[in-house]
């Protein structure tokens, strides 16, 4: 038997994010195109929830709550432990941003259910979920079995690709109605400060990401590790050697101290490969290293690698990559 | 105010990882399990709040097998946190997340709390599931991704940061409330010997959580295996820059198929 499974929409920039196209994929490959909900609230929820279709989910669930649009993430979980509820679903799933990681904890304790936060693998056979996920730092993977109903899980980002649909039509009804405690509306969020970035998408996002690192020297040669990233189209980062001199702002940052990514490809320029850097990118699918020095420890743990100097590196495969992608 | 932060032994950044003979778990023989990772900034910024919150104390707390909850919390006690209470897993159950937020709920049930701190996710399995369960379980707000953490006193609010992919949201909230912690204000200190030699004789209560029913949802840990080891790259031979480019190019196209 394929199992129902829930999943848990966010809203981006009015649409529904790229985790949840990842979430969908995984939704339809385990339980097929007529097993999968979709429930979405916040703000944007009501542009959003059609969009589940899009990814080939034909019913969405919206959470018609006004207090909830900018309440903090855990004002959801009643309402998808009372979705869970009335669908009867087997398996929650989240996507791999801080909203669903955030949330899955709190899902869990409210449906009595068990969670795995950073998915990388899922399987469900003879009624019951595995799940695998890399763990310390993805130097170990742990492969666990999640007894009772429903489990909670949310992905590992960009471990998925995002459905591919086909879309159809879907009807949209109100999610059912569930209580949210006074105490999870009391905290008020008083502003955003946006992530400053690089052009290109931001790193989170991105399923090619480049980074350079101390090799690049100063801030204005760092436009050369940009121009590479915007000719694949890719986020950009950096190691903390770079975002510590000032030459790019912290939240370029990748690493223990600044964020983790795991694009299908990484590509670090002038970067040593200090395991600090190494634990926020290593489960990258494919990792190239440009360095000037053979011993580097980045040719460790990458796939592919140019020792040579990046100064006379990276404009030829700037130009090239663009001249292979037409542009 | 009253600072509870909850604290998870976890191995050493140094141990060399390694399968039990089942295959199931992390052999834990010569392991040493320590404070660590988020857990360190914690301590630091429950440290830090005391002293900027005259008459605040912080309080320890730990859920996991006996000597190993006692290593952590002498650790918190020799950097200055006042009590330590150990709540003690039965082997096999100190794995699954909901488990140990149960367990530290347990801790928690004779300590006042206006704000209970975790460190945003382990040292060790990465899950960050442990705010959010224990939040819901004391039916309490929570916030991961924690940065830049203050007591208001005269507003009597918590204000801190909290780090999204859309950027960094400011928030206030009443106490009390449930902090999974991305960073402190500083780096994490260092206990001094004496204060080392001190926490050795420290008293640390003990709290038993009532054993969880056999039959109610977990996760329990099949497999736990080593990634075969990288060979290290493939270093791409090239005589001209232009060359090494195409060659790098073409073998993202054909042969990685990741090129965009």
């Amino acid at each position: 038997m394929t199992p129902s499974v829930l999943v848990v929409g966010e809203v981006g920039a009015g649409h529904l994010a790229l985790a949840t196209a990842e979430s969908i994929g995984v939704a339809r490959s385990l339980a097929g195109p007529d097993g999968v909900v979709g429930i979405v609230g916040g703000a944007g929820a009501s542009s959003a929830a059609p969009e589940f279709g899009r990814y080939g989910v034909g019913r969405a669930l919206r959470i018609d709550d006004p207090r909830i649009d900018g309440a903090l993430p855990a004002a959801h979980a009643g309402y998808i432990a009372a979705a869970a509820k009335a669908v009867g679903s087997d398996l929650i799933l989240l996507g791999g941003t801080t909203f669903g990681r955030d949330l899955s904890g709190r899902v869990a304790v409210a449906v009595k259910g068990a969670a795995v936060n950073g998915a990388t693998e899922l399987t469900w056979s003879e009624d019951a979920l595995q799940v695998r996920r890399p763990v310390f730092g993805g130097r170990a993977t742990e492969t666990l079995r999640l007894r009772g109903r429903p489990s909670v899980v949310s992905l590992r980002p960009h471990a998925f690709p995002p459905s591919a649909g086909p879309p159809v039509a879907c009807s949209v009804e109100t999610a059912p109605a569930a209580t949210v405690p006074p105490a999870l509306l009391s905290p008020k969020r008083t502003g955003v400060e946006p992530t400053i970035q690089g052009a290109g998408p931001a790193l989170a996002d991105a399923s090619i990401v480049v980074s350079g690192g101390r090799g690049v020297r100063s801030q204005e040669n760092f436009r050369l590790v940009e121009e590479l990233a915007a000719s694949l189209g890719a986020g950009v980062g950096a190691s903390r050697a770079v975002t510590d001199a000032g030459w790019r702002p912290a939240s370029f940052q990748v690493g223990q101290t600044g964020r983790s990514v795991s694009p299908q490809l990484y590509i670090a320029v002038g970067i040593s490969g200090a395991i600090q850097h190494l634990v926020g990118m290593m489960s990258s699918r494919v990792i190239v290293a440009i360095n000037n020095d053979p011993s580097a420890t980045i040719f460790r743990v990458a796939d592919y690698g140019i020792v040579g100097d990046l100064f006379a590196i990276l404009p030829p495969l700037t130009a090239e990559i663009l001249r292979v992608r037409g542009a | 105010m009253e600072i509870v932060v909850c604290l998870k032994p976890v191995p050493d950044a140094e141990t060399r990882l390694r399968p039990a003979a089942d295959g199931t778990r992390l052999d834990p023989e010569g392991v040493k399990f320590v404070l660590a990772g988020y857990d360190e900034s914690a301590v630091e910024q429950a440290l830090l709040l005391k002293e900027a919150n005259p008459g605040s104390k912080v309080h320890a707390i730990s859920f996991g097998l006996p000597q190993r909850t006692e290593e952590v919390l002498r650790a918190a006690i020799a950097l200055g946190c006042d009590t330590a209470t150990s709540a003690e897993a039965t082997p096999g159950n100190d794995a699954d997340a909901i488990a140990v937020a149960e367990g530290l709920r347990a801790a928690l049930a004779g300590i006042p709390h206006d704000l209970v701190l975790l460190g945003k996710q382990a040292g060790d399995d990465e899950e960050g599931l442990v705010p959010g369960a224990l939040g819901e379980l004391l039916g309490l707000p929570h916030f991961g991704f924690v940065v830049d953490l203050r007591w208001d006193a005269t507003a009597q609010r918590l204000r801190f940061g909290r780090v999204t992919e859309g950027g960094q949201e400011a928030w206030e909230s009443p106490v009390p409330c449930v902090i999974g912690l991305q960073q402190a204000w500083n780096d994490p200190r260092t206990a001094k010997l004496p204060a080392i030699l001190k926490s050795r004789k420290a008293p640390i209560a003990k709290v038993k959580p009532p054993a969880p029913s056999p039959d109610r949802p977990r996760c329990e840990l099949e497999r736990f295996a080593l990634p075969p080891p990288r060979t290290g790259a493939r270093l791409i031979e090239y005589r001209t820059p232009e060359e090494a480019a195409e060659k790098l190019v073409r073998i993202l196209k054909e042969e990685a198929k990741v090129f965009p």
